[in-house]
């Protein structure tokens, strides 16, 4: 029932990707945007911190450029393990486009749910940099789960849903003890219940605002530690979800390679209490 | 939707920690190290973009020196240093040059690399580079 690993031929093509990213940083593939500014991949796809959107877009492709990355990322909570694949394309640094697939092992009750989450973002106006007012980008995201079976015998009323979000994100330069502070806020309108792994809907209400922040301090240009807050409904009365939140640090070795760590406290999901543990995320970008 | 008790008032502490550190402190240009390190930044930037053909198109009709004196008297002016950049305006001084987000992300990148290079600590390359970048909106304007 469980699919684990990835299939090796996979797992050696991501493995000469994040070599010869190493080998060639800094070469004309690059994007020109300062490092840092495409943020990593979210688990839902989009580029942001780890758990929420953030308004910037995906890789270092300004105005004139096209960017993509690929990502792995995995968590591992005291019931569960999630894994989630995903790629992203930035189009003239206007448009973001994202794929990924979530697939969390239910480690304790057995078995697996997994969702696929297409998304796309545009830039509305501003930079995370040189801008008064930030980066200011709306975005959208389809989630579809691969089986509907246990999250309507939970009370969701729906197997697949679109999140809808509006984001700023603002670096402040030399904001604390003269590191850069990057703060980020996102509105989302969803009826997700956990993010859309356990459905859509329930018998608790359905699609309503929730409330997303981020900060983060760039402890050098190349090394951010910050912290993730998201606001989520509680739709199903059989089983209760909390806001998630986590401690993270990202390194950026360069404009190809980020390898993002962080502390995940994610509440209840699915009956089972107060689900914590770590995760891990690797990017390239090209 | 159960909020937990602790993250708001952790962005609030950390907030706060940045404004109680507000205190009397040397110019941002005398902790840079003052006209010395200035000029040598400026020379360490332009070893780079001269390096850079994508770049160094935009000075082919520049007198480099003088661009060097005046850069480097603009950077004083705007770290609060005895200097006062008489200069053409920013949006004058870069017009029709057809100047995009590639080209200005690039300058910067040599900028924060000499400041670098220089032995500019990093407190005072984010101050300076955050007091650039508002000028990013004046450059950009008649491209």
């Amino acid at each position: 029932m469980r699919i684990s690993s990835p299939p090796t031929l996979t797992r050696r093509i991501a493995t000469l990707a994040v070599v010869s990213a190493l080998l060639f940083s800094g070469s004309a593939l690059a994007g020109s945007r300062i490092l840092g500014t495409g943020g990593v991949s979210a688990i839902e796809g989009a580029a942001g911190g780890g758990l929420s959107p953030w308004a910037v877009l995906t890789s270092t492709a300004s105005e004139q450029e096209v960017g993509a990355t690929a990502s792995l990322s995995r968590a591992w909570l005291d019931d569960y393990r999630l894994t989630v694949k995903a790629a992203s394309a930035n189009l003239y640094d206007r448009v973001e486009m994202s794929v990924a697939r979530q697939t969390l092992d239910l480690d304790t009750l057995g078995g697996e749910l997994a969702q696929t989450i297409v998304g796309g973002k545009v830039r509305l106006f501003g930079d995370v940099l040189y801008h008064p007012w930030g980066i200011w980008s709306v975005g959208v995201q389809h989630k579809s789960v691969a089986d509907d079976t246990i999250p309507k015998a939970l009370g969701a009323k729906d197997g697949q849903g679109n999140d809808v979000y509006l984001s700023a994100s603002k670096l402040w330069f030399g904001a604390v003890a003269g590191r850069n502070l990057l703060l980020n806020a996102t509105l989302r309108n969803t009826d997700a219940n956990q993010g859309g792994l356990l459905g859509f809907g329930g018998d608790n209400g359905g699609r309503q605002w929730v409330a997303e922040g981020s900060l983060g301090v760039f402890l050098t240009p190349q090394w951010v530690v910050g912290m993730e807050y998201r606001q989520k409904p509680d739709l199903l009365g059989a089983a209760e979800e909390d806001d998630w939140q986590s401690l993270y640090s990202a390194y950026f070795f360069n404009k190809h390679v980020s390898l993002t760590a962080a502390w995940l406290s994610l509440g209840d999901i699915a009956g089972l209490a107060s689900q914590k543990g770590a995760y891990a995320s690797l990017q390239v970008a090209f | 939707m159960r909020f937990r008790r602790y993250a708001i008032p952790l962005l609030a502490l950390w907030l706060t920690g940045c404004a109680a550190q507000e205190t009397t402190q040397p110019s941002l240009y005398t902790r840079l190290g003052g006209m010395p390190t200035l000029e040598n930044v400026v020379e360490n930037m332009l070893y780079r973009v001269a390096d850079d053909p994508e770049v160094v198109v935009f000075f082919a009709n520049t007198n480099i020196d003088h661009f060097a004196e005046a850069f480097a008297t603009q950077l004083c002016d705007i770290s609060d240093g005895p200097c006062q950049y008489d200069g053409p305006p920013m949006d004058r001084a870069h017009q029709h040059m057809g100047i995009n987000d590639a080209h200005f992300n690039r300058v910067v990148e040599y900028l924060a690399d000499a400041l670098e290079d220089e032995g500019v600590p990093l407190a005072e390359q984010n101050e300076l580079l955050g007091r650039l970048a508002p000028l990013h909106a004046d450059i950009m304007r008649r491209q």
